[in-house]
């Protein structure tokens, strides 16, 4: 069993142990190792198109996450009070959004904003006064919106599931002891709900930040990280690409033990 | 209740579930709808799409059945696989490992999500290909082993990719059991082996099934992980989808097929919910 | 203000002071200030670019970035370092291993390109589609039409107006490495025949219609070219029976055939080169039943967000002092005299790059129809997912 379970470990991490290893190859090829230098970790970091396609990942990332976040409890809160034929109409919309597969959703999207382009913007050059009308095209919208569907219905499911395991009655003793409903938000659904807030929002970034198949379709012009890095499949990976993949593994990492960190700190403060 | 409060508490209602409805309207039904028209269009003369009303295209879905069947097999091997190697890893984490440990041991099957899989799967072309295992195998005799671009890579890719995401449903199904049940058992004079079986097996169905399900849902879509590793050979409906898009350009046909693939999830999903209906006796399976 | 652009302005920094002046006195007119200047070229260039109208104005605005979608294993990397140097832009680079994939990313909108390479066969599309422009060799001195070589680069030409200029020639024929494959290997029929056989697992087809079932036609005795249905259907069998004795469809073969994954391929000249100088034991043959001849070209897509930079880095290729640098590095065989006069003779003399004319006799132009061709399109996208 031991044996098993050590040997599952290494699988998972071997890959990884290789990326970072060849993140300090001296030459220029990502698979053969002539000799240790830091030097890529430079080149990475001035490498233009591979810190935009970075930044362009971390926003597009955090923006769809957040819109998520906040839409998405939104619903997961107003589904409660709706009417059990519209709820049903909501759960299997939500159900769509996540079991349909990326790739479908990248090529309905492409194709329906492009029908919608092509109405579009020839109307807006009509009646536009200026020579220089505006242009709809794919972009940090499209990417943004067709990950935002995702990642709301995640954050949906995972925050109705909380709120489904809330007791009513402590709701309902709240309102008795004439609190507003909205007072009995803030100081009693809130906090209990928060952390699957939290979850689904991390979820989402981490969906977001490493799709490649919806962007792909729907990015336009714009280039994001796993783009760039299935771009550079096809060009020929340097060890740059090991670069940032560390640096980003390293990040994640240590946002994690932050967070555990913070998380123990509050239960011992909290007595627990 | 008063009238007013009931407007009010309607408004409320309206304004919370506003803009979800809205981005579900746009960018999910609405793109939906797009796509069902297209399928029903015609390949302009220099690709991309013409607006036609033809079933031209869905009698045309035979010729990619071999794409639909390699998917179709694939995908529940794979998360088959994928269930072999993680049921032994969630049972351990489970029941096995020391407490003190174990909440490392489950942050390290979640961290590899943190590094690109894109990054990670080239890393497994290395691997596979001639510099990587089989030049060791040469050194033992074994010459032009061959294991990149084959079936076997992408399985492996498979496993490799999807594993953490079967291995936590089982773990927190199995985490929830009560280990009381265990003892009871072993106290009523139960071998560990018939405790397994009996007891333990059944428990953690659900997470089996939740876990089976998500996996063989979204290698359904995969593109990828054959892509990277089966070398334009061992082809997906989601490779067949992209080149239909992004090479001959026939965007009717690429939106029937997705349209297909679609009602194929739905009815696999509807199947699965029954089975596991059925084995768990649950009312329903979550999928996150 | 760099090197480069002190050295190729149109104007010194105290002629502009001096014009500038004069312009104040009233003694031009802004029209003639502009055009001496060469601020009415760039106002004009940037009016077109919105968002852009307000930043600095002057005629070396490149901005910082551009792209260029190319074709695997193209240039030399240290052209567009030098190209950054000299410029500012640093150049984003691209690959695709087909000109289909080409066309599907420009007619799905926004690729973001300032510079593209089409094939010969391609560009009458392209300008029928609308997809790229005319070019104004105005802003391309140093491409010079009198000393290319006709031949490769009518196809640039639709209609009298040049749309696109030539990069290089080549031909699509075999790579295979001698120590795997002892096989004499001399036409495409030898080439699919020793995929099933001897290299059973190792052979490679590229991620092209045209050249992948192209060369199946030609095996079976047919045009390279053909788009007859009762002929594709026979090149469809021979594919389909090859399909589970291939290595890969993939149009980036170098990477396998150096690891020795591969041991032979479908291959264009400038590979078969490259390949040939690392590593002696990897042959190139041309099909003495026949193949594809061509030539690549430089084109700017309609859709080009820095067009100017496009320019730049065009006019910076077709400088024969530069362009000589990414033959002697890539190995493609040139369409122009005076880059010819300045290559090596170890390049000139390579027969894999400049092979006798008896053995192109055989070899065919790519034809436009191959492009939009349905039937083409579909058996490959069949092929693939067989």
């Amino acid at each position: 069993m031991r044996a098993f379970i050590s040997s599952v470990y290494l699988f998972l991490y071997a890959p990884i142990a290789l990326v970072v290893l060849f993140s300090f190859n001296a030459g220029r090829s990502a698979s053969e190792f002539t000799g240790f230098s830091t030097a890529w970790y430079g080149k990475a970091l001035s490498n233009t198109f591979l810190v935009s396609a970075l930044q362009n990942s971390l926003m597009i990332a955090f923006t769809s996450a957040t819109l998520a976040a906040i839409f998405g409890t939104m619903a997961a809160l107003g589904m409660e009070r709706l009417a059990p034929r519209n709820r049903a109409i909501f759960d299997a919309l939500f159900a769509a959004a996540i079991v349909v597969p990326g790739v479908v959703i990248g090529i309905a999207t492409l194709v329906a904003l492009v029908a919608v382009f092509s109405f579009v913007n020839p109307a807006l050059t009509a009646i536009w006064p200026g020579d220089q009308p505006p242009q709809l095209g794919l972009g940090y919208g499209s990417i943004i919106a067709a990950h935002g569907l995702f990642s709301m219905a995640l954050v949906t499911m995972i925050v109705k599931a909380r709120i489904a395991s809330l007791g009513r009655d402590i709701v309902e003793a709240s309102s008795d002891l004439y609190a507003t409903p909205l007072t009995t938000f803030r100081l009693i659904v809130l906090p209990q709900i928060l952390p699957s807030i939290l979850a689904g929002f991390l979820l989402a970034f981490t969906f977001s930040f490493d799709d490649f198949i919806i962007a792909f379709f729907v990015a336009g012009s714009k280039t994001t990280l796993p783009i760039y890095v299935f771009a550079s499949i096809r060009r020929g990976v340097t060890p740059e690409i090991n670069a940032i993949a560390t640096l980003v593994l390293v990040a994640s990492l240590l946002l994690i033990l932050t967070a555990r960190i913070l998380m123990r700190e509050k239960k011992t403060k909290s007595g627990e | 209740m008063p009238a007013a409060t009931n407007t009010k508490r309607n408004l409320v209602t309206a304004a919370l579930v506003a803009p979800a409805a809205a981005w579900l309207m746009i960018f999910l039904v609405l793109p939906f709808i797009a796509m069902l028209v297209f399928a029903f269009g015609e390949r302009a003369p220099e690709g991309g799409y013409q607006a036609a009303f033809t079933f031209a295209q869905f009698a045309r879905l035979p010729t990619r059945a071999a794409a639909f069947w390699n998917t179709l097999v694939l995908a529940p091997v794979g998360a088959l696989l994928c269930l072999l190697v993680a049921y032994p890893v969630a049972y351990y984490l489970a029941v096995k490992a020391d407490p003190r440990y174990r909440l490392i041991l489950v942050s390290l099957v979640v961290v590899p999500f943190w590094t690109s899989l894109l990054v990670r799967t080239y890393a497994w072309m290395y691997i596979l290909g001639s510099r990587g295992i089989p030049n060791l195998l040469s050194m033992v005799g074994f010459e032009d082993v061959r294991l990149l671009n084959t079936p076997g890579a992408v399985l492996l890719g498979i496993v490799y990719g999807y594993l953490p995401l079967m291995i936590m449903p089982i773990y927190v199904s199995l985490e929830k059991l009560d280990r009381r049940l265990l003892e009871a058992s072993a106290d009523l004079g139960a071998r560990p082996v018939s405790t397994f079986f009996g007891v333990t097996l059944p428990l953690s169905l659900p997470g089996v099934m939740t876990g089976v399900a998500l996996v063989t849902i979204l290698l359904l879509g995969e593109y990828l992980i054959p892509q990277l590793l089966g070398g334009g050979k061992v082809f997906f409906i989601g490779n067949a989808l992209v080149d239909l898009f992004l090479q001959s350009r026939n965007w009717p046909f690429g939106s029937a097929i997705a349209v297909t693939l679609v009602a194929v999830v739905v009815v696999i999903l509807m199947v699965a919910m029954r089975i596991a209906f059925k084995v768990a006796g649950t009312r329903q399976v979550d999928l996150v | 203000m760099t090197k480069w652009y002190r050295e190729n302005a149109p104007i010194t920094a105290e002629q502009l002071a001096d014009e500038l002046m004069r312009l104040k006195r009233g003694s031009v007119t802004r029209r003639h200030f502009l055009g001496v200047t060469g601020l009415g070229l760039a106002t004009a260039v940037l009016a077109r670019q919105p968002g852009l109208f307000n930043s600095t104005a002057f005629a070396g605005d490149l901005g910082t970035q551009m792209s260029i979608a190319t074709w695997p294993n193209y240039h030399d990397p240290a052209t567009f370092e030098a190209f950054q140097a000299a410029t500012g832009v640093a150049v984003e680079v691209n690959v695709f291993g087909s000109n289909e994939e080409m066309l599907a990313k420009l007619q799905a909108g926004g690729t973001g390109w300032d510079l593209f390479v089409p094939t010969n066969y391609t560009i009458s599309t392209y300008v029928k589609l609308g997809l790229i422009d005319e070019l104004d060799l105005s802003k391309l001195p140093n491409y010079d039409a009198s000393t290319e070589t006709a031949r490769f680069t009518n196809e640039g030409v639709v209609d009298g107006k040049t749309y696109a200029v030539p990069k290089n020639w080549g031909t699509t024929g075999i790579a295979l490495n001698s120590n795997k494959i002892k096989t004499p290997v001399t036409s495409w029929k030898d080439f699919f025949e020793v995929a099933m056989t001897e290299a059973d697992g190792r052979a490679m087809v590229h991620d092209y219609q045209l050249t992948t079932i192209g060369n199946a036609l030609v095996s079976l005795g047919y045009s390279f070219n053909s788009t007859k249905p009762d002929e594709l259907a026979k090149a469809e069998e021979l594919l389909i029976k090859v399909k589970p004795h291939l290595y890969a469809i993939n149009s980036d073969y170098q990477p396998s055939m150096r690891a020795t994954d591969a041991w032979m391929t479908m291959c264009w000249t400038n590979d078969g080169a490259q390949l040939n100088r690392d590593m002696p034991e990897i042959q190139f043959v041309l099909g003495k039943d026949g193949g594809e001849i061509w030539s690549d070209f430089y084109a700017i897509p309609k859709s080009a967000a820095n067009k100017a930079a496009g320019y730049a880095l065009l006019n910076y290729l077709m400088a024969p002092e530069n362009a000589v640098k990414e033959h002697i590095a890539n190995g493609a065989p040139t369409t122009d005299s005076r880059v010819l006069k300045l290559l090596p003779a170890d390049v000139t003399g390579n027969k894999i790059v400049y092979p006798d004319d008896a053995s192109l006799t055989p070899l065919e132009f790519g034809a436009a129809v191959t492009l939009t061709d349905p039937g083409r399109a579909e058996l490959m996208a069949r092929f693939k997912s067989a």
